[in-house]
């Protein structure tokens, strides 16, 4: 059975304090206006407990927008990698984000390994915690987001006003917790308060559901490449790739080189591209092989729905409803789409 | 191209300020400088030649003599490259294209307006070829000395083909539609770093629209923010004036 331990919210100032002095440490905070996000944590700032959703999405500690990947000398004719691997920790990770990261996890791993990604990864702590609120663009719930039981180091709980269960995934995990000095064991009591609290998000997160099995999607999509639903909502699509980059399972990016104005040294940095834009499939002789709006939408809920599940048996949606939001547009909810389609599709398993 | 390429700068109607943002560069402007030789370029210096081989342009077209002016700039010019927003996309001098000739001549010449003919405001595109744009309202001073590198190595410049939007999230900004607000940066090309919305502000459109703009879309979303049509008009002929954008 997990090792759980019950922690007051009274020992988190001291806990953060030691931790932020070997870790960059982020937890969820406001960002103003009703937006929350992951924030470097410093004396005093308050943590939102009660956020529906992080703004950006926690890729971007794993696989920065912009990274450096080599740096060149052209006079020297030499070229190094570059590996940076902040120690870094990610408090307050919602379960469908960890379930983000745990797919991460395994693309980058998969083909030839990632190893600047994997080299991140290694130096990241990951404090998930249950959700008290759910955006109102969010889905996770019927998607298989709700529960995720590994890729933790410490999963937090809030079981009282005051109070939390949390349960280690990782030694690293324990030794930090350990920060705190003596650790309590959790009672069977705290360890159904979390049960109870987590069945209270999935809950929340309901009103927003599939009107299927999540598992059906790549058959729904299977049926569905010659769907007019593709065109209704693809004459609005701005190309402008939001959807793409505010995702946290989308992974891709472009290399790029850039050489200082002498031409003598220079470097090799990727960037975050999307499949949105009109350029990405763009490929040498000026073919484009997703040269319209509605092939490069349908392809997006291709990727969502059967590619990656292809893959790892998992869709490449946890249901963050990030891209809903991002969509200035209003055409990027996987969620409407994927309902739609199904209907359409005759509600058929 | 010979070692030494003569470059000349030329301004028409506009601010300078992209000679200004240019003359900033100090030293990256020195090492660049090193692989050309300048016969006319006023932020610099005072000297003046008529000789060149790679002319920057910056200002829009507004008068009827501008354009024979031009015309033989592009004739000497081996590559003539426009620069800044007014010279590339005719900027917020087109927002004279929107009024009433005779109220917009007495505002800027007062009672002498009659000796002063003038005609619609346009990028340089709309008289002569341009061989290369490097665009914004001012040009961002890094893209300058890459697109000029890019000249001088005879490759073709390239500027971003993808929206605004892209380096905004990159960027993390939380996106003003989300904050009930309009902005640009959905039809807009990119470069710029979104620098007008991590500042606080919204994109105003100044690089240009991106290749395959999607104009009837961008309009219902602006439409949809719940601003009324003048506003949404006025945005989109702040620097868009010469584009589609507007109709
Ligand atoms: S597709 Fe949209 S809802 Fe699904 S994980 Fe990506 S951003 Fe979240
Ligand atoms: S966010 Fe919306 S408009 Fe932009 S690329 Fe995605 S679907 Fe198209
Ligand atoms: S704020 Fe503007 S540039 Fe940024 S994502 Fe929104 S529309 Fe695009
Ligand atoms: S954000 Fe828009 S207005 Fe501002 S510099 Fe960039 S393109 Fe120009």
């Amino acid at each position: 059975m997990t090792t759980t331990y019950t922690v007051f919210q009274e020992q988190l100032p001291d806990l953060f304090r030691k931790w932020s002095q070997e870790y960059a440490l982020y937890v969820p905070a406001s960002a103003g206006g009703g937006f929350f996000d992951l924030k470097p944590w410093r004396e005093g700032l308050e943590v939102a407990w009660e956020y529906d959703v992080a703004y950006n999405p926690p890729k971007r500690f794993l696989l920065p927008p912009r990274e450096t990947l080599v740096r060149y000398d052209l006079r020297k004719y030499t070229a190094e990698p570059v590996f940076e691997a902040p120690k870094q920790i990610l408090f307050g990770l919602h379960p469908y984000d960890l379930k983000a990261v745990n797919q991460l996890d395994q693309l980058m791993e998969g083909g030839s390994p990632d190893q600047n990604y994997l080299r991140r990864r290694e130096a990241t702590v990951i404090m998930a915690l249950d959700p008290l609120t759910v955006s109102p663009t969010a889905f996770w719930s019927s998607i298989g987001g709700d529960h995720v039981n590994h890729g933790f180091d410490l999963y937090w709980t809030k079981i009282g006003p005051a109070s939390f269960l949390v349960a280690v995934g990782s030694p690293r995990g324990e030794e930090l917790l350990r920060a705190a000095g003596e650790l309590l064991p959790a009672t069977a009591a705290d360890r159904e308060a979390a049960r109870r609290a987590k069945l209270r998000a999935h809950a929340l997160a309901r009103s927003n559901s599939l009107k299927y099995n999540w598992e059906e999607t790549p058959r729904v999509l299977g049926r569905s490449w010659d769907s007019p639903v593709w065109r209704k909502y693809a004459v609005m699509c701005l190309a402008c790739g939001s959807c793409n980059l505010v995702c946290p399972t989308c992974y891709c990016f472009d290399i790029r080189e850039e050489a200082d104005d002498r031409l003598e040294q220079g470097e090799r940095f990727r960037q975050w591209d999307g499949c949105m834009l009109e350029s990405f499939a763009l490929v040498a002789g000026n073919h484009n092989f997703r040269p319209k709006a509605l092939d490069r939408y349908r392809h997006r809920y291709f990727r969502k729905g059967k590619y990656i599940y292809d893959k790892i048996g998992e869709l490449g949606c946890v249901g963050c409803g990030r891209c809903v939001r991002a969509c200035t547009a209003g055409i990027a909810n996987p969620l409407t789409v994927f309902n739609e389609l199904w209907e359409e599709s005759g509600n058929e398993y | 191209m010979t070692a030494k390429p003569k470059i000349a700068f030329f301004d028409f109607a506009g601010c300078e300020g992209d000679q200004l943002q240019v003359a900033n560069l100090e030293e990256r402007l020195l090492d660049i400088l090193g692989h050309v030789e300048v016969v006319n370029f006023r932020e610099v210096a005072t000297r003046s030649g008529q000789d060149y081989d790679i002319a920057f342009v910056e200002g829009s077209v507004t008068r009827p003599a501008d354009e024979e002016r031009l015309r033989q700039i592009r004739a000497q010019a081996k590559v003539l490259v426009a620069l800044g927003a007014c010279a590339c996309i005719g900027g917020v001098n087109c927002l004279k294209n929107f009024m009433s000739e005779n109220v917009y001549r007495e505002e800027v010449y007062g009672p002498s307006a009659r000796w002063y003919p003038t005609a619609p405001a346009r990028p340089l595109k709309a008289v002569v070829k341009v061989d290369a744009e490097v665009p914004g309202c001012p040009v961002d001073a890094a893209e300058f000395a890459r697109v000029v590198k890019e000249v001088l190595l005879g490759k073709a410049p390239w500027l971003p083909d993808w929206p605004v939007c892209v380096e905004c999230k990159l960027a993390g900004n939380i996106c003003r539609f989300e904050m009930g607000r309009m902005c640009l940066g959905i039809i807009t090309r990119a470069g710029c770093g979104a620098c007008c919305v991590t500042e606080g502000a919204h994109c105003w459109g100044c690089r240009g629209l991106v290749p395959g703009a999607n104009l009837d879309s961008a309009r219902i979303v602006l439409d949809r923010t719940g601003q009324d049509r003048k506003a949404v008009q006025d945005l989109l002929r702040f620097y868009l004036g010469d584009t589609a954008a507007t109709l």
